[in-house]
């Protein structure tokens, strides 16, 4: 996807996850977290050419719909959106804060499974440390896109 | 998971997805997959094609005969299961006009599969209202 639509889905997430209380919401509040900072791991990735911005979006890893006007399509692409952070790996140089933003949605992605379709509990102390990672992966964020204006 | 494990999370998720506004279309799409698994899962177990330790997480990680034999002990549940799961690459992972109608009609699609689901539920714990 391109850079700028990235960009709104952040702001579009973060809105639902205004609306939403992180314990009594989880699994949204959780999953809004998760999709948005997913989208800032591929927002910054396309800032710093690792992989394009283009409009063609995951179905599957390396799989990607391509609007067209006579209709979309599917194609198979080695570089383009991740859907979770390692889905699929980037078989490329990756510049290190985009490695921090990945190493702190694998700090959310844990949580996944466990707490949205499993039987874990989630608590104040899984809560604080969704926050915090996410917080670090969209700062990580705000800091490339600035320094790309520059 | 179990059929009441399923049925808490989907009831809560659901209740989460009444507090979103309609133009938040890329959570209310999730919410809708979401909560759709559950009630799905809930009918299969119930319906006792899939056991507790077996659940469907998207329907595009089913092999082909797993889709088939879900298929054909209902094929509304799953196929507007994948109805659902096909609106995420083009609306949340993409940029496509139409996500508000989009969201809306997984939004539809969820209080339908829910309606089969629970009605599944209703026959498993009583046969005679069939």
């Amino acid at each position: 996807m391109i850079i700028s639509s990235h960009l709104n889905k952040i702001k579009q997430l973060d809105a639902g996850m205004a609306l939403l209380d992180p314990l009594e919401d989880f699994e949204l509040w959780f999953w809004s977290a998760m999709v948005a900072g997913t989208n800032a791991v591929n927002a910054a990735l396309h800032l710093a050419q690792v992989t394009p911005s283009e409009s063609a979006f995951p179905s599957q890893p390396g799989l990607y719909y391509v609007p067209e006007a006579e209709g979309n399509k599917f194609i198979l692409k080695e570089f383009g959106d991740v859907l979770h952070v390692g889905r699929p790996p980037i078989k490329k140089e990756v510049p290190l804060d985009i490695h921090k933003m990945m190493e702190a949605m694998e700090r959310i992605e844990k949580f996944r499974d466990p707490c949205t379709r499993g039987d874990t509990e989630p608590n104040a102390e899984i809560i604080s440390q969704c926050k915090s990672a996410y917080r670090e992966c969209i700062d990580l964020l705000q800091i490339r896109v600035l320094d790309n204006q520059k | 998971m179990t059929p009441e494990f399923h049925l808490q999370k989907a009831l809560r998720i659901e209740k989460s997805l009444a507090k979103l506004s309609p133009d938040l279309f890329e959570i209310r799409i999730e919410a809708a997959m979401l909560a759709s698994t559950h009630w799905l899962n809930r009918a299969f177990h119930h319906l006792g094609v899939n056991g507790n330790d077996s659940d469907v997480m998207h329907t595009y990680m089913l092999t082909v005969n797993e889709f088939r034999k879900l298929e054909s002990v209902n094929s509304e549940l799953i196929t507007m299961m994948a109805e659902i799961e096909d609106l995420r690459p083009l609306y949340v992972r993409g940029d496509m006009p139409g996500a508000v109608e989009a969201a809306d009609h997984a939004v539809t699609l969820l209080g339908r599969i829910r309606a089969i689901s629970e009605n599944i539920s209703l026959m498993k714990a009583n046969p005679q209202s069939l």
